[in-house]
């Protein structure tokens, strides 16, 4: 078993087994039903750590990307009638199909024009949801998509969901830390620090955005999906430009470029105001707060990309010589 | 299977009724008493402070009841989670809210999944009620108030109406339930307008709607957006009559547009603080004693929302469970509240209101 | 053809929104220009300007213009502020990894948000989350018929609004003002250096800091005055006021070239205008749509924004 897989595997052991454990003791739904949310935005998070941490190109419509996944899903759920084990990859793939649609217009554009391309285009998705209604069904949103079940086992209880949720962010952490942790995860990082400079050095640095842009909006598509299959009904108010600039709070404040800290920044942000229930109605004050001294004493994150990777390396990520020495990445 | 909530629950409630009584009877709320909607959260927290006083000091039933407020922000995010916990919580047997839709609607899924009756005193979502059988709500269904002000705004000879409607759930039910009605009656509709949740700039809307030169103007929206429209088409010099659903009723609005810009404006009501009847007269006297402000039509619908939950409860004592509640609340029939009587259709769980009319004059909200 | 007097007004509608947008986007593009970061707050600025203003006018009533300058006093104040504590403290990073380092420089653009998130928040908390009601004494919306000004023929059913006038006023004042500023003083030299060259400024013996400060103060005070005259304008005074124009001031920076001053202000005149007509031809819901659409155009074609010159790696 390489060190790779037995992290996983760990990781998997304390997601599925370890932290379920643990709610069913704390007493039940609620704490199934928050830790789905975590989940959800860690898929979310890692998805845009992919392309704004690793492959520095700053997004701001990653919402838009959430809400095509969730009313694919709860299109497909409700009107064909399709099951889960179909909705999921499906909203996937749409959604991957959308984020090619969105990355070929801006594929010339740099920083911050980057961005606010995003933003234009994640706006123009919120108000195709909430202005279409012959299809969408505008801001009546769809109600009554069926809950989580597999090959008729029934998951749609709060712990099944989040059993499902669990297993679809380890998945997609998976797949990010592959993608970052790679040749290809090097070439973005490249990209990000200069891209002329990648360009000159022979990377093909249109057809590298398009990929890790299929990459991310395939699972953001995933949470998507989830999100829309554990809670039952979605509406465009969910995926308004303030989920966006929420997603990219969490990966700044996990630490950019560092897919563990992509899902720390998105676990804590999203549990932090419910965790701060007791505060009342200041909580929301005190979250800003919290977020506000994240980023004065730790700009480069909770878990920085430089110290994500040290550890990383210590616990026998990357590539090793046959006889054990570590080599660096593949 | 994996759910430990309902073995929680089987064990408080078989130990049986002796145990149970010496507890209060609690409900949860759950409300946005924090962001861009805490005005209204605010607002049903003072409504239900009232109601629950009221109740408690008459002893109706031998045990006090209790609310237990969570803050949802009207997110749909947070309102699953906290209907998740009031779920989890085997002594909650009735929750009320959430405001907006998108929130109640994805609470309501797992309401209906824990079987833990919601009464919402503002959704008004189609597909609410239609979600399970522990759905309730007490607002004016639009199925109604449209045809009313049809019926109005026909009597008065208008004959071409525009209609503006917010771009929500809401928005689209007061325009389809007026225009359907309005229709019927032989009217024309000169076009329907809606405007994204949000924007305070009519001038586009309402000149574009000047060039159709309509008798009449039907507005359904929120009272902050109703006041943005009331000044725009006063600086538009837009002399047709504007009619208005009743979420435009706040006493304040007269003060945010500008009294020359309200002047004239019909409103449909289910709430008159004028009313005579001395259980509004009550309401609107402790409520401007307690909280130093007048109360709004959201108030009135929240305080009568959280009564028919008490009155349910009190007929539902001394063995108030989920099921019961739920059985209870189908059960309301005539109750009479500060919104006018309120019966929930037995079937459709559907309220009927009644409503009266209303026009802002020399400054002043007058009872037609 | 006939001159149609309402598509007539609703390109006069458009320009009033685009000024609206303008008059944000002035201090929105003078303050991206020196520190290269999205100021998130810049819309709290202008709402707490529209706040003080009211507060002002309510109790003391002075007369407009004195409250225009004592509101301009109150934003400087607040940029001073808002610089301190959301973007001095990352100004410690030096070190070139560090200038280089993305994290860091979204860090920055985070603080910002994180600020404008808890200054939102506090609004809401203890001056309530609904629109403030502003006296019809202090409002600018008095209908004024082109036909009152000596407009004759199909112009004269034309409607502005005294409003619209104050706006379009302090837009070229301010607009003057700043191109003044930048041109032809000491501080404006110094602006312009920093702008183009934080680190050749500081070897040609600039203090930065200090430039970085009178910026925000600058560009704040605008700000602040901006959510005045739009507070009063529009009488819809409330935390949240600072959102819409904040995102369509920020595109309109953009899709301006982000250092041009004179570029943001015609494309938030453009996006102004083309909301206005896409309400008129589709329907106010689509309306975005439009607007956002003629961003992707002027990217597409222009990838540095319609007037940005040099300015392409930030």
């Amino acid at each position: 078993m390489s060190a790779s897989s037995r992290n996983l595997t760990l990781l998997a052991l304390l997601l599925l087994a370890v932290l379920p454990g643990a709610l069913w003791l704390a007493g039940g739904g609620y704490g199934f039903r928050v830790a789905t949310v975590c989940a959800i935005f860690a898929i979310l998070g890692v998805s845009m750590q992919l392309i704004t941490g690793v492959a520095g190109l700053l997004s701001l419509g990653h919402a838009a990307f959430y809400g095509v996944g969730a009313y694919t899903a709860a299109k497909l759920g409700t009107w064909l009638g399709w099951p889960f084990l179909l909705t999921l990859p499906a909203a996937g793939l749409v959604t991957m199909l959308a984020g090619l649609l969105v990355a070929v217009p801006t594929m010339r554009l740099v920083s911050i024009y980057f961005a606010v391309a995003t933003l234009g285009l994640g706006q123009m998705i919120y108000v195709t949801l909430l202005n279409w209604v012959g299809f969408t069904r505008g801001p009546l949103g769809i109600p009554g998509i069926p809950g989580i079940s597999i090959l008729g086992l029934d998951l749609s209880s709060a712990a099944g969901t989040y059993m499902v949720t669990a297993v679809v962010a380890l998945f997609s952490i998976a797949v990010a830390h592959r993608v970052a942790h790679s040749y290809h995860g090097t070439a973005l990082r490249a990209l990000r620090e200069d891209d002329q400079c990648a360009a000159a050095m022979g990377l093909d640095v249109p057809r590298l955005k398009l990929e890790v842009f299929a990459v991310s909006a395939f699972l953001a598509g995933l949470a998507g999906a989830l999100w829309a299959h554990s809670t039952g009904f979605v509406s465009p108010t969910d995926f308004r430009f303030s989920e966006s600039i929420l997603i990219l709070a969490m990966v700044v404040v996990g630490g950019l470029g560092s897919i563990p800290g992509a899902v720390l920044g998105a676990v804590l942000l999203a549990l932090l105001p419910e965790a701060l229930r007791f505060a009342g109605d200041v909580r929301n004050i005190v979250v800003g707060l919290v977020m506000f001294s994240c980023i004065l004493f730790l700009p480069r994150g909770l878990l920085g990309e430089i110290e994500t990777l040290r550890v990383l390396r210590r616990i026998g990520e990357g590539w090793r010589a046959p006889d054990g020495r570590l080599l660096g990445w593949r | 299977m994996l759910d430990r909530r309902s073995l929680l629950l089987a064990s408080a409630v078989l130990p049986g009724a002796a145990l149970a009584q010496s507890r209060p009877v609690t409900l949860g709320y759950m409300l946005p008493l924090t962001g861009e909607f805490s005005q209204y959260g605010i607002r049903f927290r003072q409504s239900a402070t009232l109601a629950l006083e009221a109740f408690n000091a008459a002893r109706r039933i031998p045990v006090p009841v209790q609310i237990l407020y969570e803050d949802t922000r009207s997110d749909a995010r947070e309102a699953t989670s906290v209907a998740q916990k009031f779920s989890d919580n085997a002594e909650i047997v009735g929750v009320l809210g959430d405001f907006s839709s998108s929130a109640s609607m994805a609470a309501a899924q797992v309401f209906a999944r824990a079987q833990l009756p919601q009464l919402s005193q503002t959704a008004s979502h189609p597909d609410f009620v239609g979600i399970s059988r522990f759905q309730f709500r007490n607002i004016t269904t639009q199925a109604y108030e449209g045809p009313f002000v049809a019926r109005w705004a026909a009597g008065n000879g208008v004959k071409r109406v525009a209609v503006i409607c917010i771009q929500n759930d809401w928005g689209q039910s007061v325009a389809q339930g007026f225009n359907t009605a309005f229709q019927a009656g032989g009217g024309e509709i000169t076009s329907t307008e809606f405007f994204n949740p949000g924007n305070r700039e009519f001038r586009s809307i309402l000149t574009k709607i000047q060039r159709e030169r309509p008798d009449a103007v039907y507005l359904g929206m929120f009272y902050e957006d109703g006041a943005a429209v009331l000044q725009q088409r006063r600086q538009l010099a837009m002399r047709m009559p504007f009619y208005a659903t009743s979420s435009l009723y706040e006493p304040r609005l007269i003060e945010l547009a500008g009294a020359p810009a309200a002047e004239g404006l019909f409103l449909a009501t289910s709430f008159m603080p004028t009313n005579p009847d001395p259980r509004v007269q009550a309401f609107v006297t402790e409520h401007t004693r307690r909280f130093n402000m007048e109360p709004n039509s959201f108030s009135a619908q929240a305080f009568d929302a959280v009564n028919i939950m008490l009155e349910a409860i009190a007929r539902a004592a001394p063995d108030v469970t989920r099921a019961r509640l739920r059985d209870e609340l189908a059960a309301t029939r005539d109750f009479p509240g500060v919104t006018g009587a309120t019966t929930f259709d037995p079937q459709t769980r559907e309220p009927s209101k009644t409503l009266a009319r209303m026009q802002v004059r020399d400054g002043r909200f007058t009872a037609l | 053809m006939n001159l149609d007097v309402f598509f007539l007004q609703q390109v006069l509608n458009g320009l009033s929104v685009g000024l609206v947008y303008a008059l944000v986007a002035i201090g929105f593009t003078l303050i991206f220009g020196v520190l290269n970061v999205v100021n998130f707050a810049h819309g709290e600025v202008y709402m707490l300007g529209a706040f003080a203003g009211l507060v002002l006018l309510t109790t003391l009533g002075p007369p407009l213009l004195a409250a225009v300058l004592l509101v301009l006093a109150v934003g400087a104040f607040l940029g001073f502020g808002l610089e301190r504590i959301a973007f001095r403290p990352f100004r410690r990073f030096r070190d070139e990894a560090s200038l280089k380092s993305k994290a860091v420089r979204e860090a920055t653009l985070l603080s910002s948000l994180a600020v404008s998130i808890v200054v939102r928040e506090l609004t809401e908390k203890f001056l309530g989350a609904d629109m403030q009601v502003v006296p019809e004494r202090f409002r600018l919306q008095e209908p004024i018929l082109l036909e009152d000004l000596g407009v004759t023929g199909p112009l004269s059913e034309l409607v502005i609004i005294d409003g619209q006038l104050w706006i379009l006023g302090a837009a070229v004042v301010m607009f003057a003002a700043l191109q003044w500023v930048l041109h032809r003083t000491d501080i404006g030299l110094s602006i312009r250096a920093v702008a183009a060259n934080p680190l050749g400024a500081q070897f040609v013996g600039i203090n930065a800091n200090r430039v970085v400060i009178a910026t925000f103060a600058i560009g704040s005070a605008m700000g602040a005055v901006a959510g005045l005259l739009i507070g009063l304008y529009t009488a819809d005074i409330q935390p949240h006021m600072g959102f819409a124009p904040g995102v369509k001031a920020f595109v309109a920076m953009v899709m301006g070239g982000l250092s041009s001053i004179p570029g943001a202000v015609i494309c938030a005149i453009l996006l102004g205008v083309s909301e206005a007509v896409a309400t008129e031809f589709i329907a106010q819901g689509w309306s975005d749509i439009i607007a956002y659409a003629a961003l992707l155009l002027v990217l597409l074609f222009f990838p540095q924004g319609l007037f940005g010159g040099g300015r392409e790696r930030v």
